[in-house]
This record gives C-alpha cells, structure tokens and sequence, in this order.
C-alpha cells in the first residue's frame, strides 16, 4: 500500500485535503522496528510524533516512585499515533513506547515540520490540531473505559 | 457510510489493558479477534460516539477465546 493512502486511512488526517496530504507524507520518515525494540523512553525530551502503519506498540507507564516497574496501560494497532502529548506541549515523553510485533512500522513526522506546515496552512493546522484532541479524546474514554 | 473503525478493545477478563486500532470493518458478536498474541471473543459492539468524517468509533468487549 502507498503512503498516501496508507496516511489517508489515518484519523489524524482526516478532512484534509489530497494536495495537503501530500505535504504531509512530504515530511514523513518510515522507520521499522522489531519485537522488543523501545521506540520512545518516559521521561525523555521529544519531537517526533508517530503513526502506525502496521504492527502494535505497547504503551508503558512507571511510577513516581524510582522503584516503581512499568506497567502496560494499552496497546497500540494501525492506524494509531503516539508521540503527540510532547509535539503539542514540548513536555518529556510521558510513557515509554515498544514494538510488540515481529515488524512495526511507523511513519515520523518532527514537530519542526509540522509546525512550519501549520503556521503556514492555517485550515491544515486546524483539521490536524483537532483530530489530534479527539484523538486524546478516545484515549481518555478507552482508559476510563478500561478502568470500570 | 464512513469505512474506517477506530476501535477501544476492552478486555473483560485477565489483566490484558486492551487495545485501540483501526480497522474496515465492523466486528460483530461472537467474532474472534487477534490483538498481539491473544485470541478473543466478541462479547459486546457500542457505538462510543458519534461517527465523523470516514470514522466510526466504537467500544468493543472481549473476552479470552477458549481454545
């Protein structure tokens, strides 16, 4: 499957544009990773937000505490995105993030870009801005779904 | 009809903490479900709230498939 319809399966970038989504996969870099493999680290600085292509991530939250161990809070399929808590506040990475499938791939898009994108295409920055709260969103009623 | 299904999978027994994808279709129940390296069963499909764009999104139950 091409990028372009892979990124227009993509929550994140529903409602844009096909010339705006080509802008997009523009700045995009593929990366795979193989089962184990720590793809982000809690607690680390970062810049980059993630979109699935194929495989599952693990989501991992430790603790205050330094003897705390990490403990899965989701997994994480196709179609997903992780990374965008940091892109949007420039906070540390609040979980650590791993490939849990024999190959994950993941498209990179570094806040840079995309900030320079969205400053400059104002109905881009909206629609994306806006999936990424919904998407949030349902990450907050899974968790609290989870939780019953 | 939008063809997307952006999915919350609970799991309603163990200590699995679920999982959200994407898929193109609407599971039904009774259906089983892989999610990493656990087989489930399709206990409950909900509607979590209201479709947008190509999206659906939904709450899907499940238990551990009995083998």
């Amino acid at each position: 499957m091409d990028l372009l319809t892979i990124l227009g399966n993509v929550e994140l970038l529903d409602g844009v544009s096909p010339y705006e989504l080509e802008s997009i996969a523009s700045m995009c870099q593929e990366r795979t990773y193989q089962s184990g493999d720590v793809i982000t680290t809690q607690g680390d600085p970062g810049d980059e937000l993630f979109v699935i292509c194929t495989g599952f991530v693990e989501v991992l939250r430790s603790g205050t505490s330094p003897e705390s161990s990490p403990k899965t809070v989701v997994n994480l399929g196709q179609g997903q995105i992780f990374g965008e808590m940091a892109l949007v506040d420039h906070g540390l990475r609040s979980a650590t993030v791993r490939a849990i499938s024999e190959k994950t791939v993941v498209q990179v898009i570094h806040r840079d870009d995309f900030e320079r994108l969205c400053d400059k295409n104002h109905h881009l920055g909206y629609i994306v801005m806006r999936n990424i709260a919904a998407d949030l969103s349902f990450k907050l009623r899974h968790q609290l779904l989870v939780g019953q | 009809m939008p063809e997307n299904y952006k999915i919350s999978f609970v799991i309603t027994d163990g200590d699995h903490p679920g999982a959200i994808l994407n898929t193109d279709h609407r599971p039904e129940i009774g259906d089983r479900i892989t999610l990493g390296k656990g087989e489930f069963t399709v206990l409950e499909v909900i509607d979590l709230i209201p479709a947008r764009g190509d999206f659906n999104y939904l709450h899907v139950s499940l238990k551990m498939a009995e083998i």
